[in-house]
């Protein structure tokens, strides 16, 4: 008697302990899917940003607590759509984070809505996701096109250029970006000159451009470009020896790649919502844990990986245990993290957060920023999302 | 010259088999896998058709599926005209600007005729890529999948869509059949092996191609439609000449001249691809070694070279000899 | 827009039609004399870059990678000579343009795993940094370098083509492979020797390149098109189609660029395309 009771209540006590298990570890567990580029030519950034996502889970101790699926989006809007259904449908995830490319977001902005999956946007900046195209489930955490270049139109008005010639690529992206720069810039009593647009990724000589740019007689030349462009377009800059100022948005002379733009690149003003130099105890301490881990200086891109991982964290700890619930909680994030204080605005999904002027400088025989000024708490306006 | 040996149709009914088990029983990305197989099927098919028969190496029929598809999404999603009919427009466009190209590049041969419809091809992509009011680069959404809700078909359920897919494959594999099986057909292979001998028997080679590559491009533009019913979405790498390039790949790794050959080739070229993109980032190298391989082996393809075996096997049984497939020159 | 402009842009337009002429040069020999079209002539393109920005890294020397580049190409094409090249000289344009198709993909992922997928840029010579003075403008002396380069290449091959005994036996190959061959002339060696050729040709044109247009893994896949349009404008298999070819699609591009931005895209199909279908062998054709 005594042999069977010990046994039953030997096993109750494992079914119990068992059952408590897996219910404390099915609750505390949420699963993410890393939706970015891992091949084609954005692969770089769909890297850093697994990085700065990957360092922040790991630094707060809660790598047990996220499971995270990665698929590839080859940023190509098709691909994009379909690792998005098989990350909901198949892999059944709580919340998807990522998203490099505007086109893919945009073939994917629909699925989202109608899904009701959270959706943590750590790069595409369109406008238009969190303009005419918001959706309570898509929060964005790195930046919009237009956040980027108003400040930077403003600025450079309230500091004495007058006139600018306008160089981007040819794409969505390009036209957003100046766009938003010419409205602030003669909003703020500048006058644009001159603007051109160039074949985008097959213009690799900008020697016609930047030759028509000084020719205009412009205070300044004011230009988006990233990436392999952006290399490009410093060096020929340099090359060409112009003497008209060169400002651009910070992608122009980003610390992922300004290295390989050499001399060229010392003296271009910029905006940028993150520069490493940033003198701050967060800042600080996430450079460290970044060069710890991957032996090498983070980037805006990596920044925002780090901060999609905070956001979601944030929004975890504030009772996010599903999709509906983390899609209830992401819009009311806010922290100070590496870039500086940070929020959601729930008008819009966007974040808010400031932009930095800077100038890119040559210290210890190595390319480095100084910022030269701060536009704070940089906001969107609503500009038709209804949510 | 095409026939519709055993061989090929039971290839073709095990293919469609296995891509509908496949939907049905595999995960839920299973089903995007197979339309995925689809799109480029019927995209092969319709090159295997220019290049297998024609001896017309085309590097534009990805811009003919995007032709299609822009229009049928113009025209539903943007002016709101009924689904059938936008549908009908966009095939009606792809026809039109194949049939131009095919016009155009009719006295051309070889190496420059690749590199005629190449240009023509980007000058599509161009046109899209810079065209604002369609959402440029960034393309737009707003795509509706045909309402086949009064003969109880939901298409908004991925496994009712896959098998919609499968239909119209077989409905594309069935017309090119017929059509090259047809008189048509066989002025087309003639002109592919003896253009001079074709010219001197009266026909007007140079138009006959162009009505090719037109028939061609509404077989294309088949695949256009579902691809933009399937993303709901439109943009316009669909013209980019890599994915004629990728067609291209699997019309040869499948078998030229076949037509059963492109399906197999999509089937081989997509579960590849997925397959190694879990092990390694670095699959396009995998499948440039497999191209090379495909080409070096003979260049009849996997169901090219199956195809040549069991022939082979077959004529030792028979006293004379039958037509088969792989008379292409 | 005063003369200054003008100049400027003429100058630009030289340069890029330089760099067009020395990746077509080595494309349309090969087709000339081998009949084989050769796509993965980007890819060494490509490589030369590469491995151009990992000599300058290991020897701080620009010229040494500008004389090692190409060599190291000349190494990979002599490979790919014996391996897949001579197998595929007579099977047909199709067969190819697939294989060489292939060995883009190939080429591709060997560079991301090597160097990465982020843009490598490779500083030119002190000597050629900054500017010259001429015809009244001041224009970056490393791309004069590159127009100077280019018309030297031009020259040469001109001489040695028009001027050697090698340059007959080529021209004679070109023309009738069979008939040469007849006369004693040893036509493999040949074939060989001008692959080689033109692969180093290729190298070349990555490693000057790249201090202005950087290494990326798709600069080979971009420039591809412009090559082959040049080409076959031009005429393949002739020096003097490589010429014109280049120089036509040089200035358009540039020209275009500058006074008709929005169409200067399609311009260059456009003009392949009036080309191929008036006159399809090109404007200079190699053989009669």
């Amino acid at each position: 008697m005594k042999n069977i009771a010990t046994k039953l209540v030997l096993v109750t006590g494992l079914c119990l302990n068992l059952g408590f298990t897996m219910i404390s570890t099915a609750s505390a567990e949420t699963k993410v899917g890393l939706l970015l580029p891992y091949t084609g030519t954005y692969a770089s950034l769909g890297n850093a940003i697994t990085e700065g996502f990957e360092l922040a889970i790991e630094e707060a101790g809660r790598t047990e607590e996220f499971t995270i699926v990665i698929e590839d989006t080859e940023m190509k809007p098709p691909v994009g759509l379909a690792k998005a259904r098989k990350l909901v449908y198949q892999d059944e995830v709580d919340v998807i984070a990522g998203v490099v490319s505007s086109g893919v977001l945009g073939a994917m902005r629909d699925f989202i809505h109608q899904s009701q999956v959270p959706l943590i946007v750590a790069n595409a900046g369109n406008n238009l996701a969190t303009g005419e195209n918001c959706s309570p489930y898509i929060v964005r955490v790195s930046f919009s096109n237009g956040q980027i270049n108003r400040p930077m139109g403003t600025w450079l008005s309230e500091n004495g250029v007058k006139t600018i010639y306008t160089l981007a690529p040819d794409y969505a992206a390009g036209h957003q970006m100046i766009d938003a720069f010419t409205e602030a810039f003669t909003a703020a009593g500048g006058e644009v000159i001159g603007s051109e647009f160039t074949p985008f990724g097959q213009t690799k000589d900008f020697g016609p451009y930047l030759t028509n740019a000084q020719a205009s007689g412009a205070d300044g030349i004011f230009v988006f470009y990233a990436g392999g462009e952006a290399i490009n377009f410093v060096k020929q800059y340099g090359s060409f020896n112009i003497k008209t100022p060169l400002y651009g948005s910070g992608f122009l002379t980003s610390p992922l790649y300004v290295e390989a733009e050499g001399d060229a690149a010392i003296g271009v003003r910029a905006s940028l919502h993150y520069i490493p130099t940033l003198d701050t105890a967060e800042n600080k301490a996430f450079i460290k844990a970044f060069q710890a881990k991957y032996n090498t200086m983070p980037s805006e891109y990596a920044v925002q990986g780090y901060d999609a991982a905070l956001a979601l964290m944030a929004a975890v700890d504030n009772g996010g245990v599903d999709r509906a619930t983390l899609a209830s909680q992401l819009p009311h994030v806010s922290y100070v993290g590496p870039r500086g204080p940070l929020e959601i605005d729930p008008a819009t999904n966007n974040i808010v957060q400031n932009i930095y002027i800077y100038d890119t400088v040559m210290e210890n025989g190595a390319l480095t920023q100084k910022i030269i000024d701060t536009v704070p708490a940089v906001r969107d306006d609503v500009a038709g999302c209804q949510m | 010259m095409f026939y519709q040996t055993k061989l090929r149709s039971i290839t073709l009914i095990a293919a469609l088999i296995f891509l509908a088990c496949y939907a049905s029983f595999g995960s839920y990305f299973a089903r995007e896998i197979v339309v995925e197989i689809i799109i480029l099927a019927i995209l092969a098919i319709s090159l295997d058709l220019c290049a297998g028969f024609g001896g017309m190496v085309s590097l534009c029929h990805g811009a003919m599926m995007g032709v299609a598809a822009y229009g049928f999404a113009i025209m539903s999603a943007k002016l709101g005209w009924p689904l059938f009919p936008s549908a009908l427009i966009g095939l009606f466009a792809a026809v039109v600007f194949s049939g131009l190209v095919g016009w155009v590049t009719s006295r051309t041969n070889g190496i420059f005729f690749i590199m005629a419809t190449l240009a023509f091809g980007q000058m599509a992509y161009t046109f899209f890529f810079k065209s604002r009011w369609l959402g440029g680069d960034d393309g737009f959404g707003g795509i509706s999948r045909f309402d086949l809700n009064m003969i109880g078909l939901e298409t908004n359920d991925s496994l009712v869509f896959t098998y919609i897919g499968l239909v119209i494959l077989l409905l594309a594999y069935g017309l090119t059949a017929i059509v090259m099986r047809s008189g048509f057909g066989r002025t087309l292979s003639g002109i592919h092996v003896n253009e001079d001998r074709m010219k001197a028997l009266g026909i007007n080679t140079a138009a006959h191609r162009a009505k090719a590559m037109a028939f061609s491009g509404f077989i294309a533009g088949l695949a256009g439609i579902i691809a933009a019913q399937h993303t709901l979405y439109i943009s316009p790498e669909l013209l980019i000449w890599t994915t004629s390039g990728e067609a291209l790949i699997v019309v040869i790794l499948g078998g030229l001249g076949t037509l059963v050959g492109p399906i197999i080739g999509a089937i081989l070229l997509v579960l590849m691809k997925h397959e190694i993109s879990n092990y390694t980032d670095y699959w396009h190298a995998f499948i440039g070694l497999v191209l090379i391989f495909t080409v070096l082996a003979g260049g009849r393809g996997v169901f090219g070279q199956i195809e040549y075996w069991f022939n082979k096997l077959t004529q030792k049984h028979q006293s004379t000899t039958k037509p088969h497939g792989d008379d292409h020159a | 827009m005063d003369l200054s402009f003008w100049i400027l842009q003429f100058l630009n337009a030289m340069q890029y039609s330089m760099l067009l002429f020395l990746l077509s040069i080595g494309l349309t020999v090969i087709f000339g004399l081998l009949h084989f079209v050769n796509l993965a002539h980007a890819s060494l393109y490509m490589m030369g870059a590469y491995i151009g920005i990992s000599v300058a890294a290991m020897t701080g020397s620009f010229w040494a990678a500008f004389f090692l580049a190409p060599m190291f190409v000349t190494l990979i094409g002599a490979v790919l000579y014996f391996t897949l090249i001579d197998r595929m000289r007579t099977a047909g344009p199709m067969n190819q343009v697939l294989v060489t198709f292939g060995l883009i993909f190939v080429f591709l992922d060997l560079v991301r795993m090597g160097w990465g997928d982020i843009a490598l840029g490779l500083d030119g010579p002190a000597s050629l940094s900054g500017t010259t003075r001429l015809l009244g403008v001041d224009y970056p002396a490393y791309r004069l370098f590159i127009i100077a380069l280019g018309l030297g290449v031009m020259a040469t091959m001109w001489l040695v083509l028009a001027r050697t005994q090698i340059g007959a036996m080529i021209r004679a190959s070109v023309e009738n492979t069979n008939m040469a061959a007849a006369l004693g002339i040893n036509v493999s060696k040949l074939f060989f020797l001008v692959f080689c050729f033109g692969c180093a040709l290729a190298g070349l044109a990555g490693v000057a390149a790249a201090p202005i247009l950087s290494a990326t893994t798709t600069m080979g896949i971009t420039i591809l098109i412009p090559t082959l349009i040049v080409v076959v404008i031009g005429g393949l298999g002739s020096l003097e189609g490589a010429i014109v070819g280049s120089v036509i699609i040089g200035f358009m591009e540039t020209f275009g660029a500058v006074m008709i931005p929005s169409f200067s895209a399609v311009l260059t199909y456009a003009l392949l395309a009036v080309v191929l279908i008036w006159r399809p062998q090109g404007l200079i054709p190699a053989r009669g």
